[in-house]
């Protein structure tokens, strides 16, 4: 008898005009997404080849260390494969964090900086796709589904007969999300075969088992609309008073939650501006560069009876004092900028995640952090490879120190030609799939809960259901 | 058998539905109620389903206390609501087929679904079309073609005519007869006075929830059924005899 119900289920779906429409329409945009994903990506990773060779072209245009250290080096973020599907941050951050001895390193150059008509409209992802539009054809799917039935009388006609209740709850919601899977699975194993036959595009194996989690993401947080759908057609004896609150729940869950927990973690933890750090941390920059000009003044006028003695000693000992010190104030700099940044950080972390927990209620929220965290292009990725950078700084800085300081020829006032193949390289290592997974474990907890609850609802209304 | 012995049901709101109903369909027999809109009839229909809990009373079907065991009790009655949509994406014969599956028929075929509809009086060209195509006279022999299927030993049915044409409602009533010649017990509650009159064994007046008069075709033979109608619907008749309990 189950399998009556699901097959009638499905018919009944599959047959019906809207079926054809989501079908289409899912199609069309999951296709279009994903293509759009992947020529960004493509242009991302051209982009980002291009910067490697352009950097290392500038750095070595430099004349001298000197000159390189003024200007910095630029590392570039690699371009993830999963952002074809989950865009996530990466476009609103910045792809490069400039590294030189003064500043900290921040990511800059975004693509809504660059082009900020992008910001307007945001990204059309395969992420944006599930959470706003088949989220709402998950509620065009079950808005109906009991109390429609018992608009039309078949529901009494159907429960007329020696059918549980149980049987046919059952029946209706395993065929009625079958149904709602059919049009979306056509097209997600289209775009799979796009990207597998996408040149430039090479998922390696922990890439696809991040896809596929992502997919069955995908999957639970559609199953919770869908339960949400069943639950409020359960309790409601009209099928438009049905679809306006679900309606009104969509909006709440889709729109707002999201939005009101970021500025209610913004009311309860205030943190200071960007500008307002980067004031202190300038401040503190032109202090120790004014101390450090009176030092060396000092320095030059207490040894000057010693140049005059032995030129040479007295230059290498300079050399050497010049090397010290400036090895001394930029560790100075990078002290005082890391003790700013480790109590904006800490601070920015706290709001941040009293925002995600607070937004966590929303099942757009744990889908959005969900997969950002399974495709790698979320918050954390991009505090991990700012973190990498940070770590990279001081590596950098004592190189080109040490190169500057060698470099100089204090009689004729020339430096070395500057060669860069010893320059320590920025190394960032993708995490591992088990680390985002244990991340991930939250929202996918979150939105089974979520299932459950809802379904249990949907269950329970449906056996006290008045079906006259 | 249907049975209602002492049925009451007094909704949560203090409305007392139906009051110390009782009656009997006996095997081979029509029963048709009458009432006016709220007198309780699709009331003792939805208490004979199962719908609603009586407050107290019992409702039997082939002997069986509905609200004790309501699945065993609802394999021994077929239903015809007075509205069904069914399912408009199916045809005829697929929303046959998912009804009949629900009954517990499942060795029937595609013949034997035909066969059915045409003796409900659906035209052959019909059994392949969208229901959602359906005039409602079409839609009613569909749902009453789900209730031949079903082939139980009792019927309730729900104002089953409302909206039929002349023709559908002849034949209609033709299948009723065949129903109770086969030792079927039927229960219909009705405005129609007229089609009644031509098939009934018995007829009951219900008001505010009470059965109000009782009688056999017999009995009405040389009465004027509009006169009783009208007479036993108005608050307080003339001259209401007591409702036979227990009949």
């Amino acid at each position: 008898m189950l399998r009556d119900i699901i097959k009638k289920e499905i018919l009944d779906n599959i047959t019906s005009p809207k079926f054809v429409f989501t079908f289409l329409l899912c199609t069309i945009l999951i296709l279009l997404s994903v293509y759009t994903g992947v020529t960004n990506y493509r242009a991302e990773k051209k982009e980002f080849t291009a910067s490697l060779a352009l950097n290392k072209k500038n750095m070595e245009a430099q004349p001298n260390y000197s000159s390189l250290a003024g200007i910095g080096i630029k590392v570039s973020k690699p371009p993830q494969v999963l952002g074809t599907v989950v865009s996530g941050i990466e476009e609103a951050v910045g792809r490069v964090a400039p590294v030189n001895i003064a500043a900290d390193p921040n990511l800059i150059d975004s693509k809504y900086s660059s082009n900020p008509v992008f910001a307007v409209f945001g990204a059309l992802d395969l992420m944006f796709i599930v959470k706003i539009v088949l989220s709402l054809f998950a509620i065009l799917f079950t808005y109906d589904a009991i109390v429609g039935e018992k608009e039309k009388g078949t529901l009494k006609l159907a429960l007329s007969n020696d059918l549980p209740r149980d049987r046919l709850i059952l029946g209706k919601a395993i065929g009625g999300y079958i149904s709602l899977l059919l049009p979306l699975l056509v097209p997600l194993l289209l775009s799979l075969l796009f990207l597998i036959i996408t040149p430039d595009i090479s998922l390696g194996g922990q890439d696809w088992a991040r896809l596929l989690l992502v997919f069955l993401m995908f999957f639970l947080y559609l199953s919770v609309f869908f339960s949400l759908g069943l639950f409020v057609s359960a309790r409601t004896s009209r099928s438009s008073t049905s679809f306006l609150v679900l309606l009104f729940l969509w909006v709440i869950i889709v729109m707002v939650i999201p939005k009101a927990a970021v500025i209610t973690a913004g009311q309860l933890r205030p943190i200071p501006s960007v500008h307002e750090i980067t004031a202190k941390k300038d401040a503190y920059l032109q202090q120790i560069q004014a101390e450090s000009q009176k030092e060396v003044r000092e320095w030059v006028t207490k040894n000057q009876a010693d140049a005059a003695k032995d030129p040479k000693a007295w230059q290498d000992k300079f050399k050497q004092y010049l090397q010290d010190f400036q090895q001394e104030a930029t560790n100075k700099i990078d002290q005082n900028n890391a003790a700013f940044e480790r109590d904006y950080q800490q601070k920015k972390r706290a709001q941040q995640s009293l925002a995600v927990n607070l937004s966590r209620i929303s099942p757009a929220s744990a889908l959005t952090f969900g997969s950002m965290t399974l495709a790698r292009t979320g918050v954390d990725e991009y505090d991990r490879f700012l973190a990498s950078v940070r770590t990279y700084k001081p590596i950098y800085t004592k190189w080109i120190n040490s190169k500057m300081g060698e470099s100089i020829n204090f009689q004729t006032g020339e430096q070395t030609k500057i060669n860069v193949e010893d320059m320590p390289q920025h190394v960032y290592e993708p995490e591992w799939l088990s680390k985002s997974l244990v991340r991930a474990i939250p929202d996918f907890a979150l939105l089974l809960v979520m299932i459950i609850i809802f379904f249990v609802g949907a269950y329970v209304s449906f056996l006290h259901y008045d079906v006259r | 058998m249907l049975e209602a012995i002492n049925l009451t049901k007094r909704y949560e709101d203090g409305e007392l539905a139906l009051d110390n109903l009782s009656f009997k369909v006996e095997p081979g027999e029509i029963f048709c109620m009458f009432g006016a809109n709220g007198a309780g009839k699709t009331t003792t229909i939805n208490l004979f389903l199962g719908f609603l809990p009586p407050t107290s009373g019992t409702a039997l079907i082939e002997g069986v206390d509905v609200a004790k065991d309501p699945l065993r009790a609802k394999k021994h009655v077929s239903f015809v609501s007075e509205n069904v949509m069914l399912y408009g994406n199916f045809t005829a014969l697929q929303n046959l087929d998912y009804f009949s599956k629900l009954a517990g028929k499942r060795n029937l075929t595609k013949k034997d679904y035909a066969e059915v509809l045409g003796r409900v009086g659906l035209q052959k060209e019909a059994f392949d079309r969208r229901v959602r195509f359906y005039s409602k006279g079409m839609r009613q022999k569909l749902g009453i073609a789900i209730a031949v299927v079903k082939d139980a030993p009792n019927v309730l049915l729900d104002e089953p005519t409302s909206g039929l044409d002349p023709q559908s409602g002849r034949e209609f009533l033709e299948i009723l007869v065949q129903m109770r010649d086969k030792g079927k017990s039927v229960f219909m509650s009705t405005h129609d006075i007229f089609r009644a009159k031509l098939i009934a064994d018995r007829i009951g007046f219900m008001r505010k929830g009470k059965l109000v008069m009782l009688k056999t075709v017999q009995d009405l033979a040389h009465e004027d059924l509009t006169d009783l109608y009208i007479q036993y619907m108005e608050e307080q008749p003339a001259s209401a005899p007591a409702a036979p309990a227990g009949m």
